[in-house]
């Protein structure tokens, strides 16, 4: 079984090999035109003479990713919530542990340190989620980054410091749900909006449609929110960082938690 | 005709196929879990940087490159000024679809790091030749 997997592998290799080698001087440069979809999708990220096919967000992947492609996005965050809640189930069953005494985390220059950059990550964290729909960035990327800072902590202070400053794994899951009940609630607000007023809307709705007058506003005071992708990249910063702050928390258990739950057993 | 953009474009391409195979092989032959898991890593982004390829796109105006996919100006946009974004933007599709990826990635990491750590807690290896000897 081994070597036959070890042949197939080497076989891919040459394979793919030969196709670059064959190929090279046509297919490897990428061509000038782009497929009709991507133009379709780059002409209505954000056209203001279309206004019922329109996201009115000038950036085109985050249009795809909250508004074209809307519940591939939503799958993928349940994807995301499956992973997260698979990990917290691994991490179960944990006995009350101690902080041991003495000196804990590293040195003064490097917790200085850490201070500082700690408020810059969140900062530059929420500046990318904020504005996803203007410029590159989204939920995601802001949750990830966000998600940084914890884990510097953790590492740096130690695991109960985090704690001891209200940072438990009962506080991030709240967030998460809470990044969750909203991303459900954006992807229907269109609906609720369009039912007391009797006209049909769609899930993951955002500007009007042809056959569906309502939407959300793309400008609130004279800033541009894109409708609902403002909301779901807050909503999702907040699921991401939160989802990723419970397992970082889960993965710096101390050892002898899980140690003396087996003696326990044992006994 | 070798033209030097062809040559460089194919030496990072073949690099990526040499990356590709290496990481199966990693993911194959190393008996250590957390190996298995880091070539995983190496497989995933080699994939999402092809995704990335395949959505690039070459220079429309031989002094002017291709754009990315973010209209700046937008609040006093023109047809005409559109239009061209449109013609020189790269491809959006491929990068939507490659930070879904990458989120879904990490996400499945971190479980995979968890469920190593709990077979180690378990079994005290992480050796899947150790691990398929102890029948537990």
């Amino acid at each position: 079984m081994k070597h036959v997997l070890g042949l197939i592998i080497i076989l891919l290799f040459i394979i793919g090999f030969s196709l670059v080698l064959t190929v090279a001087g046509n297919y490897i440069l990428p061509s000038q035109e782009i497929r009709s979809l991507a133009k379709y999708y780059l002409y209505l990220a954000y056209n203001p003479w279309h206004r019922n096919f329109t996201v009115m967000s000038p950036e085109a992947v985050t249009s795809i990713v909250w508004d074209f492609r809307g519940l591939d996005t939503v799958f993928e965050t349940a994807v995301f919530y499956l992973a997260i809640i698979g990990s917290i189930a691994l991490g179960r069953g944990i006995v009350k542990y101690s902080k041991p005494s003495g000196k804990l985390g590293l040195s003064l220059i490097v917790k200085t340190v850490t201070r500082i950059s700690a408020v810059m990550i969140i900062a530059v964290a929420a500046s990318i989620a904020l504005h996803g729909h203007l410029t590159p960035g989204g939920g995601f990327q802001g949750g990830a980054t966000a998600a940084v800072a914890p884990l510097l902590i953790l590492i740096i202070f130690s695991h109960y410091y985090l704690l001891e400053k209200g940072v438990t794994k009962d506080l991030m899951l709240f967030l998460r749900s809470l990044g969750l009940t909203g991303i459900g609630i954006v992807a229907i607000i269109v609906y609720l909006m369009a039912l007391p007023q009797g006209i049909h809307a769609y899930v993951l709705q955002n500007q009007p449609k042809p056959d569906s007058s309502i939407g959300l506003p793309a400008y609130i005071d004279g800033q541009l929110i894109s409708g609902t992708l403002w909301f779901f990249n807050i909503s999702e910063f907040f699921a991401v960082m939160a989802g990723f702050t419970i397992v970082f928390l889960l993965i710096t258990i101390p050892e002898r938690a899980f140690k003396k739950e087996e003696e326990v057993e044992r006994q | 005709m070798i033209s030097l953009s062809t040559y460089l474009l194919t030496i990072i391409i073949t690099s990526m196929i040499m990356n590709l195979a290496l990481a199966l092989y990693g993911i194959f032959f190393k008996p250590h879990l957390t190996k298995k898991i880091i070539a995983l890593t190496i497989l995933g982004d080699t994939a999402n940087t092809f995704a990335i390829i395949v959505g690039y796109r070459r220079w429309v105006f031989s002094n002017t490159p291709s754009r990315p996919p973010v209209l700046v100006n937008y609040t006093n946009v023109s047809q005409e000024e559109l239009i061209k974004f449109v013609n020189t933007a790269v491809d959006p599709l491929p990068q939507a679809l490659v930070l879904t990826a990458i989120v879904i990635g990490l996400a499945v990491t971190l479980f995979l790091v968890f469920l190593a750590l709990q077979i180690y807690r378990l079994y005290g290896t992480l050796d899947v030749r150790e691990i398929k000897r102890l029948k537990g």
